[in-house]
């Protein structure tokens, strides 16, 4: 009933609306002759200064209603820099908006055919061309030349030694972000069907001694002031693993390693302090009942369409201090440990259980060990 | 050499001609009006399909932003309408995704490649140039006949049981890379009709370029120098050249992908794993498809405004009654950006783990282009500066079109430094950057170029108080729409919803304030589209056998008000001058073809 109404009222609306054009139409033709657009150039002259005016003021309210509810000043060392040089061209881009906007309107109002007798012919004016090449020429390659450095420091300075190393693989609908554990090097990946199994779909080799402590974790855990290199992947479809306080992103590829280099700067409790100064997150969260501050969590996400639940990829991210850190590290128990060891202990006739190699097992059979391993 | 060039095909064409007007009266009913080789028909056609197209495309655009706009409500009228894709009133996941890939797909290529360069090529080039028609008006009529074809299919695609392509309009493997597999999004049935189509879109869109370049540079009339043509043609000319050179890249891309789903091969497709299976794909790879696609995907958006720029050059000098600022200087910089356009595709993958040192160079040449878009924009206000402007339904969205472009254009230099795109690409303040520069802008210059040619098409003019309010609705409604989309900076784009995610979760109210702006610029299309239909048969009439409603310099105001298959009923008329011979020599306008006075230079 309400949807036949409202289209009801739309078409009489539009009756309305064809009926008084017509009625204008013909209107102007008996007063000013059929030729004539002096009229309505007035009208519309106003009506575009009125634009201008309202366009600025609109522009004005909503960067003061909506930049405090944005995503808040970054919190990695790159990401600094790349939100300053965000801010700068920002700034930039404004004058220059606000400049040629008024122009461009105010000169429709002022030029318009019921305000000016006679048009300037006017066809060119080479030094103006010049002028205007050259000035967006020099402004844009200082933008070019700090938008290089910045981007070449990001990929391609030297790595921390003493970095933390996570490895991060999407699937549909998921994240599976694994950790090396004390040792600090992960266990070898072998992606054939004898590694990779529905119980294995990393393809781990668990005879590599080095992957008996690797763990995985449901929370991506970082350290304030520790340089960190996302080693990412994906195993079915492209995903893109983005942090977005972080101002990290980049696309996990099936079948092509590539990966991110950053360095937290803010704990996740240092960033609530910082954000309980702000006026916006100091106001309840209806959900929650309590300051919105109090509930900030850093998160990541997927930021490349992957499939039907693209957007439920939801990690918490937690930047503690290396001592958190490590007391976090101690309490976390090795995938081997939790899963291999025992179906070893229990089944004690899987002899060389652990997937060793393609000559020692087909395609698609099944594992007795490998197929307890839970993620 | 050239002038001399064009002048022995302007004889051969005429003496063609009059053999060909004996003919005239044999067009019968299936030959004028539905199989018809005449490229005003031709551009009429283009027209009202891409009409179609744009209330297709939109009316997705507001089922998809009822999800957007209210991610908690339920809207019983949808499952009416949609069945099983809206259960309970909601749309379902799927249905979304299929919702913005076809709204991607429809908009881009059906209504601003399709209806956008179809019309206004076919219209303006073989009048403005001087010529009775096109090089091959078979090969014209087969464009559009493959377009349609093209539609047809895709339309097809929403009405089969599992949906038409949902993977994104750009298409990325492996998400629609492989088939039946289960878990795959968008991988049915649904997406080989959209590569069916595109390959009948691509083959119409290079039968139509082929004949609009060949059109251009052979069969200008005498007199018609380049350097006399209308800026319209030469932003048609370039948007042709783009078109030849860009999409046979795509095409490969989609028949590459589509070995890839139906035979097995591993083009794009490498180590896959599903459910922990590995599955038997080895050695190629996914951002090979995405360099193909983003080789036509990037020209593409100058395939989309490069004809809206030339609209809204020649209208705003026609309108402001005053030559464009700068003629050359906009031939310059079409033919930059023409240049550019084929080397920064991969600013749209500078986070797929490319080589650091590929992303600086598409920094660079990313940012060069503002360079020549800037000229343009300067020439364009230079244009109105001083004028005596009209301000009629034509040239207000051409200011509109340059608002936009500006707006749109500079976040443009945002995004295209690579290091700031870490934070923002895939975001929203990406969907709000394209959406203004080359979704509205480009509207905005398709509505110029109809309002002022519509006498030239029907020979009527288009209500002007209703494409008034037309233009305010929209111009106002697409910033409220996009303009504060802007602060959706680091929101993932394609998101069904944002309820997930604490960080993404803030903006509800903005969103739902956008859905309803979107409603009403939809509803203000419609007002245009009954304007467009009722006009057509109780518009105001033109008056005069040879009306020239406007006051305007090039060709197609010189040939008579009815349709004629080789538009001049005598001789075709001979240039002598550049088109923009306005309010100079103590006259209002002189158009192209008045005879230089004693003493007068050639511009």
């Amino acid at each position: 009933m309400i949807a036949f109404l409202s289209f009801a009222i739309v078409v009489l609306l539009f009756t309305v609306l064809v009926l008084t054009a017509k009625a204008s139409e013909v209107a102007t033709e008996l007063k000013d002759g059929v030729r004539s657009y002096t009229n309505q150039s007035r009208i519309n002259g106003y009506l575009l200064l009125g634009f201008l005016v309202l366009m600025f003021a609109g522009s004005a309210y909503a960067f003061k209603e909506l930049m405090p509810v944005m995503i808040p000043k970054a919190a990695s060392v790159h990401g600094e820099k790349t939100d300053y040089l965000f801010n700068m061209t920002m700034i930039i881009i404004l004058v220059v908006a606000v400049l040629t906007q008024a122009a461009l309107f105010y000169f429709a109002y002022r030029y318009n055919e019921s305000r000016v007798n006679e048009a300037y012919f006017y066809a060119h004016n080479n030094t103006l061309e010049i002028v205007w090449t050259i000035i967006p020429t020099i402004v844009l390659t200082v933008l070019i030349v700090m938008g290089m450095y910045e981007w070449f420091t990001i990929f391609t300075r030297d790595r921390d030694k003493n970095m933390l190393v996570i490895e991060a693989t999407g699937k549909q609908f998921n994240w599976m972000i694994r950790y090396s554990g004390k040792d600090g090097k992960f266990g070898e990946r072998i992606i054939d069907t004898a590694h990779v199994t529905p119980t294995n779909e990393l393809g781990i080799n668990w005879n590599d001694p080095k992957s008996h402590d690797d763990f995985m974790s449901d929370k991506l855990y970082l350290v304030k002031g520790r340089p960190t290199l996302m080693k990412l992947g994906a195993q079915d479809v492209i995903h893109s693993f983005y942090l977005p306080h972080f101002r990290v992103k980049m696309d996990c590829v099936p079948g092509t390693p590539t990966e991110f280099y950053f360095t937290p700067t803010m704990t996740t409790e240092e960033m609530r302090q910082y954000l309980s100064t702000q006026p916006w997150w100091q106001t309840i969260n209806p959900e929650t009942g309590q300051p919105r501050w109090q509930t900030f969590k850093y998160e990541l996400a997927c930021a490349e369409l992957c499939g039907k639940s693209h957007f439920g990829m939801e990690r918490e991210v937690i930047v503690v201090t290396q001592n958190e850190y490590d007391e976090w590290l101690n309490k976390q128990t090795s995938l081997y440990d939790a899963t291999i060891k025992p179906a070893l202990a229990k089944d004690s006739t899987a002899v060389a259980p652990v997937a060793a190699g393609a000559d020692s097992s087909k395609p698609g059979e099944k594992k007795p060990t490998a197929m307890l391993i839970k993620k | 050499m050239n002038t001399a060039h064009s002048v022995e095909h302007a004889g051969a064409d005429t003496d063609h001609i009059h053999g060909h007007e004996e003919h005239h009266h044999e067009e019968t009913f299936l030959t004028k009006y539905i199989f018809s080789q005449d490229h005003k028909m031709i551009s009429k056609q283009f027209l009202i399909t891409g009409m179609f197209w744009g209330v297709v495309g939109g009316l997705l655009s507001v089922l998809f932003r009822l999800q957007l706009g209210w991610p908690n409500e339920t809207f019983p009228f949808l499952e009416t309408f949609l069945g099983k894709w809206a259960e309970g009133g909601r749309i379902s996941q799927e249905f979304y995704y299929a919702l913005i890939t076809m709204h991607g797909t429809i908009l881009v290529f059906f209504v601003l490649t399709g209806g956008l360069s179809g019309t206004f090529a076919n219209l303006l080039i073989p009048f403005q140039v001087g010529s009775r028609d096109m090089a091959s008006p078979f090969i014209n009529m087969l464009s559009y006949w493959f377009f349609l074809s093209a539609g047809v299919v895709m339309l097809f695609s929403f009405f089969i049981q599992t949906g038409p392509a949902s993977g994104g309009w750009t298409a990325y493997p492996p998400l629609n890379g492989l088939r039946n597999t289960g878990v795959n999004l968008g991988s049915g049935l649904g997406f080989d009709m959209w590569a069916l189509g595109m390959t009948l879109f691509i083959a119409s869109s290079l039968m139509g370029a082929l004949n609009y370049i060949t059109t251009v540079l052979n069969l200008r009339t005498k007199g018609m120098t380049m350097m006399r043509l209308p800026l319209s043609v030469w932003a048609l000319l370039f948007t042709a050249i783009v078109g030849v050179l860009s999409f046979p890249a795509l095409l490969a891309g989609v028949v590459l992908l589509e070995f890839d789903r139906l035979l097995d091969t591993s083009f794009y497709l490498n180590n896959i794993i599903i459910n922990g299976q590995l599955l038997g794909y080895k050695g190629g790879s996914p951002i090979l498809f995405e360099h193909l696609f983003w080789f036509l995907g990037h020209p593409e958006v100058y395939i989309i405004i490069l004809p809206a720029m030339g609209i809204v050059s020649e209208v705003l000098a026609v309108h402001s009654r005053k030559p464009i600022f700068g003629y050359k200087a906009m031939i310059i910089s079409l033919m930059a950006i023409l240049i550019l356009s084929f080397i920064v595709w991969a600013h749209h993958m500078f986070v797929t783990g490319l080589n650091p040192n590929l992303g600086a160079i598409f920094t660079l040449f990313t940012l060069l282009i503002a360079i020549p878009s800037a000229i343009k924009v300067f020439n364009w206000i230079g244009t109105i500066w001083r004028g005596k402007i009209r301000l009629t339904a034509a040239a207000l969205f051409a200011i509109g079109f340059v608002s936009m472009f500006i707006s749109g254009g500079l976040t443009g230099i945002i995004l295209g430094n690579s290091s700031i795109d870490i934070q923002l690409h895939d975001t929203m303040f990406v969907v709000a950057h394209f959406h203004i520069v080359m979704g509205i802008a480009a509207f905005f210059g398709m509505f110029a170029g109809v309002y002022h040619w519509f006498p030239r098409l029907y020979g009527r003019f288009m209500n002007e108080t209703l494409g008034q309010i037309h233009f305010y609705i929209t111009l106002i409604g697409s910033y409220c729409i996009f303009f504060p989309m802007h602060f959706m900076t680091g929101l993932p784009r394609r998101y069904y919803s944002y309820a997930n995610f604490d960080t993404f979760n803030n903006f509800n109210n903005l969103a739902a304030f956008m859905s309803i702006v979107a409603i009403v610029v939809f509803l203000a299309q419609l007002l245009f589209l009954v304007n467009f239909f009722y006009s057509i048969f109780k518009g105001r009439k033109l008056e005069g056998e040879y009306a020239n409603p406007w006051d305007s310099n090039t060709l197609e105001w010189t040939a008579p008000v009815e349709r004629l298959h080789g538009n001049w009923p005598g001789d075709i008329p001979e240039v002598y001058r550049w088109p923009y011979d306005y309010s100079v020599n103590g006259k209002p306008f002189t158009p192209q073809n008045v005879p230089l006075k004693d003493g007068e230079a050639a511009h």
